[in-house]
């Protein structure tokens, strides 16, 4: 999986490439670590993302958990595949998916 | 340590042997070369000083009348007195007088003066002989015509006095007419003497040197390389050995060459060794424990599910079969089912997300949750609820579960349950084909708190199937990294002839049919599956 960022003032635009597993989930959530402080708004370009994981969604949930107190957060250019899963669990009711 | 000579010895001294030599084979040719020179040069320069003194005493114009009469004369016989004297005073071999014919070829005598020593008689008179050397005809012939002396030495060797060396002058009559051929051959009798000795000489002192270099070379070799490198070699196999570092006897060897280095390097080597190996060995058996640890919990994990068929033999209402096939690292899948009471029947199928201890240790906390308020006879939606709020407290972790669980009521049929996140099941009701179970869409549990959750309700009527399975089964992947999917899933029931098949047949069957699909890629999640079907029975209503 690629992660692309790019930081624009207090913006944070997350581009993600490939699968986000169990394999590649931590890396997301170091990225994320790292840089959400100070973020007031975090989009995700899913455009390129192939599959998500229940390890994913964990990360996923706990970026929407912070950004709850700092700011929003929006999920976009979602495939098929995953907007299925986030309907399945039931995450489309806590996300912002654009 | 061994005293003999080792093969490193061996080598060295045979390569300044060798060198040894080469190098006097050199310098006794370069003084045999020299010294023959000089001495050949003095022995020429000689043999015609010789030759100019008996020029003076030939009385040139008579020669010719010597030959043309073959008769001898007083003058004759007096210069031949002379000649002869001259031999001996000289200690020449031979000083002749001879006309030569036209291609120098044939030498006809006039004067031969032999010395006693050499055992030949003289040549007489007009004694004619093919003697030239054909070596030095045209250098004769350059003499006779020219009159100079000639560049190159003339030399000859016999048996019985060694090398010789011959001058050869012309001899004019007093009208300046070459008339006749005077040589001196002297025997090089000292040569031969003084320049074996020389060379003998050379080779004695050579041999003498390169002896005590040898002896000193050795003990040298010895001393610094050979004794030292025995130690650090006897040192490296001790260490390969026993592997105790031991630096004293390396630390012996105090050198500021590369032998010292390299003892230095061997002695960090042990030390680094014998540490690596310390580390490791802690490295190793931490791993073991961890390993031991992992491999018990994923046996706790599965000793937790219900794994006795049938469950409950006395029961005839629903035949019911569960498998678990975990992947390589310990998950956090679990099914579950357990009579609420004598007419309840509660299933539970769940995922908890990520995978390895953390996984299983929420797995196992989620598991006796649900257990908990369903058996205390809560209605599905409310167990979900009251589990979710329990999770969420302290779950920095930031775990979730998707979880289904479904409460039959055996005297009716009548199916409640509730879906949080999890995969739909399949159903196969009233003789239909299977299909997804209708269920409303409910957060995961742990995500976040005071999630509600909506519960339905079905009717199950006897002949009914019902499928629960986690995402290991829809989300197995072939090589190309394509999914088993949903709609491969819903194929196999119901393209599969299943009907006279056992619940266990049933899923053995699925089993097989998604390792075909994955055609030996790893199974990256565990594969949980739940097949419950409800029995004719005649105690009670069918809702025929």
């Amino acid at each position: 999986m690629t992660i692309t960022k790019n930081l624009d003032n207090s913006a944070l635009r997350i581009t993600l490439e490939g699968r986000l597993d169990t394999n590649t989930a931590p890396q997301l959530e170091a990225e994320l670590k790292n840089s959400l402080t100070g973020v007031t708004e975090l989009d995700f370009d899913f455009s390129g993302l192939e599959y998500i994981s229940s390890a994913g969604l964990r990360v996923l949930l706990a970026a929407q958990k912070v950004m709850n107190k700092q700011g929003k957060m929006t999920i976009g250019h979602v495939n098929e595949t995953i907007m299925e899963v986030f309907e399945i669990t039931g995450f489309v009711d806590i996300l912002t998916i654009v | 340590m061994r005293e003999k000579i080792s093969g490193l010895s061996v080598k060295l001294i045979a390569s300044v042997l060798l060198l040894s030599v080469l190098l006097c084979a050199a310098i006794s040719y370069m003084g045999y070369r020299e010294f023959t020179t000089v001495l050949e040069d003095e022995y020429n320069r000689s043999a015609y000083e010789i030759a100019e003194t008996a020029k003076t005493y030939l009385n040139p114009d008579r020669l010719t009348y010597y030959l043309d009469t073959g008769e001898t004369d007083p003058e004759y016989l007096e210069i031949q007195d002379k000649l002869d004297a001259l031999v001996l005073s000289t200690n020449s071999y031979i000083i002749y007088v001879t006309r030569l014919s036209d291609n120098y070829t044939t030498s006809t005598y006039i004067f031969d003066s032999v010395h006693p020593d050499t055992g030949f008689t003289r040549y007489e008179l007009g004694y004619t002989a093919q003697d030239m050397d054909p070596a030095y005809q045209e250098e004769v012939e350059q003499i006779m015509t020219t009159g100079e002396r000639s560049a190159v030495y003339f030399y000859s060797y016999t048996q019985a006095s060694g090398a010789h060396t011959t001058a050869g002058i012309p001899v004019e009559n007093s009208a300046g007419e070459i008339v006749a051929f005077l040589g001196v051959e002297k025997a090089m009798t000292a040569l031969e003497n003084a320049r074996s000795t020389y060379v003998w000489n050379v080779l004695g002192i050579t041999v003498l040197a390169v002896a005590l270099f040898l002896v000193v070379y050795i003990g040298f070799l010895r001393r610094e390389v050979v004794t030292p490198i025995l130690t650090i070699a006897g040192e490296a196999q001790r260490f390969a050995e026993d592997n105790v570092a031991r630096l004293d006897q390396l630390e012996q060897i105090r050198k500021k060459d590369e032998i010292g280095a390299l003892a230095r390097v061997i002695g960090k080597m042990e030390t680094d060794i014998v540490q690596y190996v310390e580390n490791l060995t802690a490295v190793t058996a931490e791993k073991e424990r961890i390993g031991a640890e992992l491999n018990v919990a994923t046996q706790i994990q599965a000793d937790m599910l219900p794994r006795i068929f049938p469950p409950f033999p006395e029961r005839n209402e629903f035949d019911i079969y569960a498998t678990m096939t975990p992947a390589k690292e310990v998950g956090g899948d679990f099914y579950d089912f357990f009579l609420v009471d004598e007419d309840h029947l509660a299933v539970v199928m769940a995922d908890v997300s990520g995978k390895g201890v953390p996984a299983a240790l929420f797995m196992v906390i989620a598991k006796t949750l649900i257990k908990n308020h369903a058996q205390a006879g809560l209605a599905p939606n409310r167990v979900f609820e009251t589990v979710n709020n329990q999770l969420c407290e302290n779950n920095e972790a930031g775990m979730f579960v998707t979880a289904f669980l479904g409460v039959l009521e055996l005297s009716t049929g009548r199916f409640t349950y509730v879906n949080a996140g999890h995969n739909p099941p399949l159903a196969a009701l009233g003789g239909e084909a299977y299909d997804w179970l209708p269920s409303k869409r409910g957060f995961v549990l742990a995500g976040m708190e005071n999630v509600r959750y909506r519960q339905q309700e079905i009717t199950l009527r006897p002949g009914d199937r019902l499928f629960l399975y986690t995402d290991g089964v829809t989300e197995a992947l072939d090589k190309d990294n394509a999914l088993y999917s949903e709609a491969r899933l819903q194929a196999f029931f119901n393209g599969a002839d299943l009907a006279d098949k056992t619940l266990e047949e049933q899923l053995a069957l699925l089993r097989g049919d998604i390792a075909a699909f994955a055609a030996g890629a790893d199974q990256a999640d565990d594969i949980t599956m739940l097949l419950l079907k409800i029995n004719e029975t005649d105690g009670r209503d069918t809702h025929g």
